[in-house]
């Protein structure tokens, strides 16, 4: 318990460090909030223009989608804002040996590596995505329990983690490696999945996308419990599924720590 | 008697052997790192797949009546080609590379130098794309058996011509994409601090070289200004002309417009590099 409370405060003086940081250059902050924005518009120009051409896809209609793209951009925004920058950190700390600094440090050094950078912009544009889907649930005519509301965040938690485990574990793959900056390219790469309705996909696709890279899980589950449009097994299913991946990095993360050099390659 | 002031064996060489130089340096640099350029020759194809499937439902909830002319493998066909379109017209990096080796005094490196630093950035990604060649070459045309297998999507086997001008329109899309990184990376001489800027205009650039969607499915209004822009030629005139969707009566006039744009650029960049070099203070800031 004491130990739990130690770390609460660590995360807590750690995010407090990276706020003053961000608002010595409050442009900058500007700046992301303004470019993320502008990925979010070009993904609805997109369905836009697709939905232009059909009524519905894969049994999707245009506002459904727009719930489900919102609710990815939360969990991706959320992700990024906490871990994402963290795990690009670590690669090049992996490579050039400064993971040492890391080692000594009387804490576990999983937690320090991956909560230690904080991304303020994300977090306030996440609210764009819960804003998005608000919208488009409002377009739908559907309301939302106190219930839903909790079961819903609960899930997007656990994406979150989810996201997390998977990038975690391509980013200690450095220590085999050496440098793996395209690795990472596979997080963009895998994030594509998430974005639509696993129904469009076929049987085989689908089930590898439920389990060993679970990109469907991490998006559809959560804007499915939403819109009433989800098979019960999948939320206790996706529970599970972020339970066992993050066990899955602290095993790798304690297989890759004897393969550090403490070089620069 | 006249004796040569030159007398190291690098100098007496051609003046465009320090290019050469640069070129196998920065390649075998980026050797070194195989590994990582393999996972990204592998796994950029990833998008793919969820394209096929997405434009595949999309298509099937209109009947597969095809979009102005675009068939569902027309579709497909295009974003596999738009592979090889990026994959010389992109060139990552170079615009934030450039302002900021000026914005940090940096460039002051390169101006003692003999040689011209837009010469040398051209040389440097051109290695960059040698590598990423080199290991596309191994990954691409296992890609592409395996849609032609899988899907019998490519329906049109390219005329001669349609060859001839696809690899011209490579070598434009080439041109016109570092050109443009180098003009909008000289912008740092007049202003500092120009981050948002360049996402915006390389925001731009992904839509209007139609990576995102092919222009000719845009709204028609749209097609007159994006058909005449020089980013088409960064994505969609090689992957069109190819697909054998530009009669072959307008694959010279799409080329000449090409090339035009080129040169235009050429003119921009050496403009933009002399004015910006008078107000370059060599310091960082």
């Amino acid at each position: 318990m004491a130990d739990f409370k130690k770390y609460l405060r660590l995360t807590a003086l750690m995010m407090k460090n990276c706020l003053v940081r961000e608002m010595q250059f409050k442009a900058n902050f500007l700046v992301r909030l303004f470019t993320e924005m502008m990925w979010l518009v070009m993904q609805f120009i997109y369905i836009g223009v697709m939905y232009g051409q059909t009524g519905q896809i894969a049994g999707w209609t245009l506002w459904e989608m727009v719930v489900l793209a919102g609710t990815n951009y939360v969990i991706s925004q959320l992700f990024e804002a906490l871990f994402y920058d963290n795990c690009m950190r670590l690669i090049d700390q992996i490579r050039q040996g400064d993971l040492d600094f890391n080692l000594v440090k009387p804490i576990n050094t999983q937690f320090l590596v991956s909560l230690r950078y904080t991304d303020y912009a994300s977090i306030v544009n996440s609210s764009v995505g819960i804003g998005v889907v608000l919208f488009a649930l409002g377009k739908l005519g559907i309301g939302v329990t106190a219930g839903g509301m909790v079961l819903f965040a609960a899930l997007v938690a656990n994406s979150i983690l989810i996201y997390y485990s998977i990038l975690f574990i391509l980013s200690v793959w450095t220590f085999w490696i050496g440098r793996s900056n395209n690795l990472m390219e596979l997080y963009w790469q895998f994030g594509q999945f998430s974005r639509y309705p696993g129904e469009i996909y076929p049987w085989l696709l689908r089930r590898l996308l439920q389990t060993l890279i679970p990109m469907l899980i991490v998006s559809n589950v959560p804007a499915g419990v939403l819109i009433h449009k989800l098979q019960g097994g999948l939320i206790l299913y996706g529970f599970t599924l972020g339970a066992v991946f993050l066990a899955l990095t602290a095993w790798i993360w304690q297989a890759g720590l004897k393969h550090y050099r403490s070089a620069s390659s | 008697m006249t004796t040569s002031i030159s007398t190291t064996a690098a100098a007496r060489k051609s003046p465009l052997h320090k290019y050469w130089v640069i070129l196998s340096t920065r390649t075998q640099e980026d050797m070194a790192y195989r590994a990582n350029y393999v996972f990204g020759a592998i796994f950029r194809f990833l998008p793919l797949v969820t394209m096929i499937f997405l434009w595949f439902a999309v298509y099937a909830g209109r009947g597969m009546a095809p979009i102005n002319g675009m068939t569902f493998k027309d579709m497909i066909v295009y974003n596999t080609l738009m592979y090889i379109a990026r994959g010389f017209s992109s060139v990552p990096g170079t615009m934030s590379d450039i302002s900021k080796d000026i914005k940090d005094g940096q460039l002051n490196r390169y101006l003692i130098k003999p040689m011209d630093y837009f010469g040398y950035q051209v040389m440097y990604r051109l290695a960059h794309k040698l590598v990423f060649w080199y290991i596309a070459l191994l990954t691409f045309p296992f890609v592409f058996w395996f849609m032609s297998l899988s899907g019998h999507y490519f329906t049109h086997w390219p005329s001669f011509w349609e060859w001839l001008s696809f690899i011209v329109s490579l070598a434009i899309a080439f041109c016109i994409g570092i050109q443009f990184c180098f003009v909008i990376g000289t912008l740092a001489f007049w202003f500092l601090e120009i981050s948002t800027f360049l996402f915006v205009v390389m925001m731009l650039e992904f839509f209007m070289s139609g990576q995102l969607i092919p222009l000719n499915i845009l709204p028609q209004a749209m097609h007159r200004v994006l058909f005449l822009s020089p980013f088409g030629y960064e994505g969609y005139w090689p992957c069109m002309i190819l697909m054998g969707k530009v009669p072959q009566d307008q694959l010279l006039p799409v080329l000449g417009r090409g090339l035009l744009w080129t040169g235009i650029f050429y003119g921009i960049v050496r403009m933009m590099w002399k004015a910006g070099l008078k107000r370059y203070s060599a310091v960082g800031g």
